[in-house]
């Protein structure tokens, strides 16, 4: 069988032929590998790998699976599956660069205003998590074109706090 | 004794007061918020009562729900652990006046000791070393340059009510002074509902160590050695050992005998904790008291073998302290490091979540004092601690084997947190030789990034649990399956 593994942000090309029982020959990266394989629980497999002895734990989330080994996690997905997905969706790829919370969050102060020139990496907003605060910055210079959060506001990732129109393209970082 | 204790604290400290309670035969009341009907310290307890919204102001800091909920069950004392109210001198006088017992000091050794710069005059009367700065809150950020300037950049903003590293920050010059003022000022305020904050010099590479106190009510005081917890990352500690790899029994004794001052000077009764900054030279300065249980009290319970939570217990009922500083002694190393749900590689933000899957480390010498299961909620609302894993052994070096070891076998899914950032610092050259300074992370893991995980092997157990997962049959088909929490199963017939 082959597949089209991404895993972390690398997507590899796997051939995986199932051997005698519990036993698979898997080629990738340009190695050989000679595996056999004990389901142990829902979240645990249990492997030998060219004869050595590897324990995997698995959770699976948004369609792909955290794999932890040796307290390392990976993230592993189906590449072929991905962009079947990706294809239905608009939107495009994830640009980062967006004034938004890493996670849930309450804005402590908007530091900027519409109209203010901004240099990248700039603070523009702090927000407080679990009694932490931090600072947001801008992800490129420009100009502040829009401000969406004030202080005391409960914001959610994804959220725009401030739009930025970036200096060189001049393109209006909002949806 | 008491017959029943509310443990008015969650999370792993709440369960571990919550042990040594039911190993003393005294019943335990939980109080929780909407955010954590299915905590653990809930299904630990004997009884349970729900305060009210996740907001900590609604639920875990309101005084009158807790105090009324510690009446409505007859409950004789109150434990605060830590955080939360454990060092509100207001709370400690509401337990009293509702003829509760709070387990901690008396509520007028909080107010003083709580206030930083009280504290510091108490300290030199009581003739400890202070380090040099302002013995007066100051607002005013012109006055606060001024002060600076006496004192000599770089100095330490920092929170007169705080505490936990929160609303602390380096200034080093006059430009910095007024961000910073207003930063750590809303910061304090934020945590401790106190904007106070003064100026302390700045010491450079200094070590943080602090000597765990025991008084009880009768005028007895003793230390049980020190902890060395310089290894902090935004003034947080992270990781803590004892003994501390720079002691000598000498400056143990000086510096033990300045501890037991400390308490002796403040009126201090209950276990507390003396906390000094020691310079490149083995001079020693006093930082603070905190006056509940520390964090990181499992390493001084390892090496010592006393319980901490009992001793506090007897004395809050005016039990006399039966121990003598020379029945101290302390045997083997212990380090603790704190595992937060926090993500090391997008700096260490909260990354709150489901728990998918836990594995908690088990063998010789290791404790893990967790406060999460598999299937939990770490709720956004409060601090992301998980658990703290202390390890135990002969040897500082063993005792560090141990960690990488115990780390390495504990699997945590679902939300991010710093395993791979602490394997990789202890294994450093620098914590494995004690360079432990308070800039530890600064000075060597500022630009730090996780080894390569191993890719292939994530791939290959992939590839398995693909196959696998074909003929794995639905969780629904057998409900006795044993796939299902026990705390889940637990919550059910709770009600």
């Amino acid at each position: 069988m082959e597949y089209r593994l991404k895993i972390n942000a690398e997507i590899v090309p796997v051939q995986a032929d199932e051997g005698p029982e519990n036993n698979l020959k898997i080629a990738m990266t340009g190695q050989q590998f000679d595996v056999d394989w004990q389901v142990i629980g829902d979240n645990m497999i249990h492997l030998l790998v060219n004869g050595r002895s590897v324990n995997a734990y698995l959770t699976e989330e948004d369609g792909g699976k955290n794999i932890t080994i040796n307290g390392l996690t990976c993230r592993v997905e189906d590449a072929d599956l991905l962009e079947q997905n990706r294809s239905r969706k608009t939107r495009p790829g994830d640009v980062p660069s967006e004034v938004t919370p890493p996670m849930p969050a309450v804005v402590v102060r908007v530091m900027v205003e519409a109209g203010d020139l901004v240099e990248k990496g700039q603070g523009v907003v702090v927000v407080t998590a679990m009694k932490m605060e931090t600072t947001l910055n801008a992800p490129f210079s420009g100009k502040v074109t829009g401000v969406n959060a004030a202080a005391g506001d409960k914001v959610m990732p994804g959220e725009i706090l401030v739009d930025i129109a970036g200096a060189a393209t001049g393109e209006v970082n909002s949806e | 004794m008491f017959d029943k204790i509310l443990v008015a604290n969650r999370g792993e400290i709440a369960v571990r007061i919550m042990r040594t309670c039911q190993e003393m035969g005294i019943a335990t009341v939980a109080v929780y918020s909407e955010a954590d009907k299915k905590a653990l310290h809930v299904l630990t307890a004997d009884e349970a009562v729900y305060l009210g919204d996740a907001e900590p102001a609604g639920s875990y800091l309101n005084m009158d729900k807790i105090i009324r909920a510690a009446l409505d069950s007859n409950a004789g004392a109150i434990h605060p652990g830590y955080g939360f109210l454990a060092e509100n001198a207001a709370f400690a006088e509401k337990c009293e006046q509702a003829g509760l017992i709070f387990i901690g000091p008396p509520a007028k050794v909080i107010r003083e000791l709580g206030d930083k710069t009280m504290a510091r005059r108490i300290m030199v009367k009581g003739g400890v070393p202070v380090i040099p700065g302002m013995t007066r809150a100051e607002a005013d950020p012109a006055a606060m340059a001024e002060e600076a300037e006496k004192i000599g950049y770089p100095v330490l903003i920092k929170a007169s009510s705080g505490g936990g590293g929160k609303g602390m920050r380096v200034v080093n010059g006059p430009e910095e002074m007024e961000p910073g003022c207003i930063a750590a000022s809303s910061e304090a305020a934020a945590a401790f509902g106190n904007g106070a904050v003064y100026l302390e010099k700045y010491l450079e590479r200094p070590r943080h160590i602090e000597f765990q106190i025991l008084a009880d009510a009768h005028g007895h005081v003793i230390h049980l050695l020190e902890r060395e917890c310089s290894i902090q990352r935004r003034h947080q500690k992270i990781i803590e050992e004892t003994p501390s790899p720079v002691m000598t029994p000498e400056l143990r004794e000086e510096m033990g005998k300045a501890a037991v001052a400390a308490a002796s000077a403040s009126g201090y009764v209950n276990a507390g904790t003396v906390e000094f900054l020691l310079d490149r030279e083995k001079n020693f300065y006093f930082l603070e008291v905190n006056t509940r249980l520390q964090v990181e009290h499992p390493i001084t319970e390892m090496i010592t073998g006393i319980d901490l939570v009992r001793r506090q217990i007897e004395i809050a009922a005016g039990g006399v302290l039966d121990l003598s500083q020379q029945d101290i002694s302390g045997r083997g190393h212990a380090i603790e490091c704190r595992i937060y749900a926090e993500d090391p590689e997008n700096n260490f933000f909260p990354s709150p979540g489901r728990i998918a899957f836990l594995k908690e480390p088990a063998g010789p010498g290791i404790r893990n004092d967790c406060g999460v299961y598999e299937g939990a909620q770490v709720p956004v609302e409060y601090d992301p601690i998980l658990s703290k894993l202390v390890c135990f052994a002969e040897n500082r070096d063993a005792a560090i084997q141990r960690m990488v070891r115990a780390l390495a076998g504990y699997v945590i899914s679902g939300v991010k947190t710093s395993v791979p950032f602490l394997m990789d610092l202890f294994q450093s050259k620098a914590f494995m030789s004690g360079e432990t300074f308070t800039d530890f992370i600064e000075e060597y893991f500022a630009d730090w990034h996780p080894a390569d995980p191993p890719a292939d092997l994530a791939g290959i157990a992939f590839i398995v649990d693909e196959m696998y997962s074909k003929t794995r049959v639905k969780k629904t088909m057998h409900p006795t399956g044993n796939t299902a929490s026990p705390w889940e199963t637990l919550g059910n017939w709770r009600g």
